[in-house]
């Protein structure tokens, strides 16, 4: 090739690129979508072929998300935000949301959605310890949280910082309530996770799947969904635990963003999420539909029984995000230390 | 004696030449900068600046960046001296491939630099499973994340920042002075002490300054590394995602880029 060759195809190669850009305008931008987590990766590949949208992964946990919006909140760059429900309620608090119901709205369980429409749950997750059998160096799989805290298990638990993602602040938020706390009173949780530091190898801050499936993290306690994945999709060697003494369910909401830059675009969006189309696909990364029925049947055989699941207790969003800063501040203090 | 032009009239065209790099460090420096202060300071009483110097855990990351941005940078250094010298000095095949090979963590982000001390030293690392097929024992599993794990990680990075610098400076070294010294009967502990350490004491301590301050300013490696020992950037993000303190957070910047300035300015007494 020669060198005029070289530079002509480079240019035209820059200019199609460039011409692709320009012509793909249909964007809508949703913070906190990351590709791993419920199947945001399948689900706007989706939305793509059908609608020819594209809606870009973004790594933000929901905390984040609720950060970057109230930075940006003169000049919002985000149209959407998904979160574990109690941030997800804390930026509707916040205004940060405009109200909408999208179409398949009256669907959703009331307790599931705001009346206003600032906020609604687009699917539901438990917190489950996600198990990477082969990784646990012939220790038995642990069964309860009490389990956790037996030294065999040193070293080989993670779960992200709960100033990081929702998940994990769900996961502290109702341990402590497990316990006998409440949100004034986190003592009895935070003991608790003070006795699990001793075997936790990391608090991550970034998404850690592939982590767990190699086996680098063996237990890690986040959504039942992911574990699921882990299982089904990725074949892992996963076993996903609800534990002995109860566990809770999550709810994981959006909402769309005050003075979003593609409001149209992001409403049909929002609306198509809600349809049997897009749940479905949700359920394929393992979380479950917020429509009723929309589950497909093999997903659903590959889930713990429903009797399983009536050890998942439902937590109070109001509560829970009216304690979240107190409760992240305590956690930063007294599980990840003084910093030395 | 050679004839040296007084550089008249090239002033003008100079301070034009650098017109874009200064309206570039306004935009992007002075005006952040100015800013960040505008943060840290809004509050009455410096209540920000004072929290974040007051024991604990603000302080306990401002001393552990310093410490361990300290260590990173004279571990380097010392580590860098004599591959740099090799480079500079000798000829050799494969010189260029070296350079490059050592070259190229440059290019990682401290994320990926994060990750690679996981594959290597994390609880099922390259390193601990190797070790444990040879002797039978598991040994330095986890170890990515702790405190040395965490230093090796900083060192890997900063050591082609350290072989690059330090190497230009070497190529600069005039011979003859070695040459000289040697004709004049010096032996070679006599001529690294008079003339080689003289020589490289300005390149020294700017290698110094300059992975230091990389060192402070760094994120990526300690954001997937670090499980309790925590460093201020870390502290900054924390404020800044999980509690939008964004008071605290600018007094935390402030007085990370103070004092990596502090250290810099020390680090250029005495130089010309």
């Amino acid at each position: 090739m020669t060198r005029k060759t070289f530079l002509a195809l480079s240019l035209l190669t820059l200019s199609a690129t460039l011409a692709a850009i320009a012509a793909e305008e249909k964007v809508v931008i949703q913070y906190d979508c990351i590709p791993n987590y419920a199947n945001w990766g399948g689900v706007t590949a989706l939305y793509k072929k059908v609608a020819g949208v594209t809606v870009p992964p973004d790594p933000k946990g929901s905390s984040v998300a609720l950060a970057a919006l109230e930075k940006e909140k003169d000049s919002p760059q985000a149209d959407t935000a998904y979160y574990s429900g109690a941030i997800g309620f804390l930026a509707a608090e916040k205004g940060l949301h405009e109200p909408y119901k999208p179409k398949g709205w009256e669907k959703i369980p009331a307790a599931l959605r705001d009346p206003e429409g600032r906020w609604w749950t687009v699917h539901t997750s438990a917190i489950a310890f996600v198990v990477n059998a082969k990784a646990l160096g012939g220790a038995p799989v642990p069964r309860s949280w009490k389990d956790l805290l037996k030294p065999v298990y040193k070293g080989k638990i993670a779960y992200d910082d709960p100033t990081w993602g929702g998940t994990s602040f769900t996961l502290v938020y109702g341990v402590n309530e497990l316990f006998g706390g409440s949100d004034k009173n986190f003592k009895p949780g935070l003991d608790y996770l003070k006795k699990l530091d001793a075997n936790v190898s990391s608090y991550p801050r970034e998404s850690v799947y592939n982590s767990v499936l190699r086996g680098e993290i063996p237990i890690w306690i986040n959504a039942d969904g992911n574990g699921y994945k882990m299982k089904w999709v990725d074949n892992g060697p996963v076993e996903v635990v609800l534990p002995a003494e109860g566990t809770f369910t999550m709810p994981l909401v959006m909402g769309l963003v005050k003075g979003a830059p593609h409001k149209e675009e992001a409403k049909k969006y929002l609306d198509w999420l809600l349809t049997r189309e897009a749940q479905a696909e949700f359920a394929k990364g393992y979380f479950l539909p917020v429509i009723p029925g929309a589950m497909p049947p093999e997903v659903a055989s590959h889930v713990l029984s429903e009797k399983e699941y009536q050890r998942a207790r439902a937590l109070d969003l109001a509560r829970m995000a009216a304690a979240s800063d107190a409760l992240k501040k305590a956690w930063t203090e007294q599980i990840r230390g003084t910093g030395r | 004696m050679t004839d040296r032009r007084p550089p008249t009239g090239s002033s003008l065209t100079g301070a034009l030449l650098s017109l874009p790099l200064v309206l570039f460090l306004a935009a992007a420096v002075a005006w952040p900068l100015a800013s960040l202060a505008g943060h840290a300071l809004s509050d009455p009483g410096w209540r920000a600046v004072r929290q974040v110097l007051a024991a604990g855990r603000y302080r306990t990351a401002l001393v552990n960046s310093l410490g361990l941005s300290a260590a990173a940078a004279l571990g380097s250094v010392l580590l860098a001296v004599a591959p740099a010298w090799v480079l500079a000095r000798e000829r050799f095949p494969g010189r260029n491939a070296l350079r490059t090979a050592i070259s190229l963590p440059l290019t990682f982000s401290g994320v990926l630099v994060g990750f690679l001390m996981v594959v290597l030293l994390g609880r099922i690392g390259a390193i601990p499973e190797a070790l444990a097929y040879l002797t039978g024992r598991r040994m330095f599993e986890g170890a990515a994340y702790t405190v040395a794990g965490l230093f090796l990680a900083y060192l890997y990075f900063e050591l082609p920042r350290a072989v690059m610098t330090l190497e230009s400076a070497f190529r600069r070294f005039p011979r003859e002075l070695d040459s000289a010294a040697r004709a004049l009967g010096a032996g070679p502990l006599q001529r690294l002490l008079k003339v080689g350490l003289p020589l490289a004491a300005p390149a020294l301590r700017s290698t110094l300054a300059v992975t230091f301050s990389a060192s402070m300013g760094s994120f990526g490696v300690a954001l997937i590394l670090s499980r309790r020992f925590t460093v201020a950037p870390l502290e900054i993000y924390t404020e800044m995602t999980g509690f939008l303190n964004d008071e605290v957070a600018g007094a935390l910047a402030l007085m990370l880029a103070l004092s990596t300035l502090a250290v810099d300015r020390l680090l250029s007494v005495g130089k010309r």
